[in-house]
């Protein structure tokens, strides 16, 4: 029982830090998003906060470092073409779509072709 | 006169942890760290696609009229625009598209200023409206 305990602690230490580490703090847009949809893997996370701010991997960047990212990202999978890539976008809803279009004209330009826009299921 | 220790009589004592107090800060552990954990809420995704020359030049969808609903601000407030008409909420989008041809696909403009919830509402009213392509064009 002791040990069943213990692997319940570790697992409860573990989920809380990694809960902290790869989310930032976002109001989501409240949709139900694409439910029939087979979870696919998470590719690269951009976070917009509500102030615009824009974060990657808990540090923030602006628009030419978070296009060095991308570019990096693509060039780590030469075999797949940049159309389709993984990238998920996750914007507070409050925020300025202005920041949202120039995220997406950036990945457009280098032929990023489809985004995902997490939302918060209601 | 030689000394001789005398045997002991006791047996050896075997020794033993008393596991009560053990089991008790354990049990305080687990209860800290499930009280303390921070329960994250569950995601979804919308997945619109990015306008690119391939996606507007090619296919079967090309030779229809694009069907655009702009997503922008009308008196400062947030409204989508479908045509002439005119929309305030998701709900009169959503009847508004269900008139439409799906297999042609959905252009979805957003322009500055509105908050990104109204662009995610129109993606969502679009995929409820039975589109299996949403193209998000950023304004520019």
């Amino acid at each position: 029982m002791i040990d069943v305990v213990f692997l319940l602690i570790i697992f409860f230490m573990t989920t809380a830090r990694f809960a902290r580490l790869t989310r930032a703090e976002i109001d989501l847009p409240i949709e139900k998003g694409e439910q029939h949809e087979a979870p696919d893997e998470a590719g690269l996370i951009i976070n917009i906060t509500r102030d615009g701010a824009i974060i990657v991997s808990d540090r923030t960047v602006d628009l030419r470092r978070l296009e060095e990212i991308v570019h990096r990202e693509i060039r780590r999978s030469p075999d797949r073409p940049p159309r389709q890539l993984k990238m998920l976008i996750r914007a507070d809803r409050h925020t300025d779509s202005a920041r949202l279009n120039q995220v997406v004209t950036m990945l457009r330009s280098l032929g990023v072709g489809s985004v995902r826009l997490a939302t918060q299921v209601p | 006169m030689r000394i001789q220790r005398k045997p002991s009589r006791r047996r050896p004592r075997s020794i033993t942890l008393n596991l009560a107090s053990m089991i008790d800060v354990t049990f305080l552990l687990l209860m800290y760290f499930m009280v303390t954990m921070v329960l994250a809420q569950p995601e979804d995704r919308l997945s619109p696609s990015l306008q690119t020359r391939a996606d507007s030049t090619a296919g079967p969808a090309a030779d229809f009229q694009p069907q655009i609903v702009e997503v922008l601000l009308v008196d400062r407030t947030p409204a989508y625009r479908l045509g002439t008409e005119i929309f305030r909420s998701k709900r009169e989008l959503l009847a508004a598209l269900a008139h439409l041809y799906t297999p042609a696909g959905l252009f979805v403009k957003v322009s500055d200023g509105v908050p990104v919830g109204f662009a995610a509402a129109a993606i969502q009213a679009a995929r409820d409206a039975g589109f299996e392509q949403v193209t998000y064009v950023p304004d520019e």
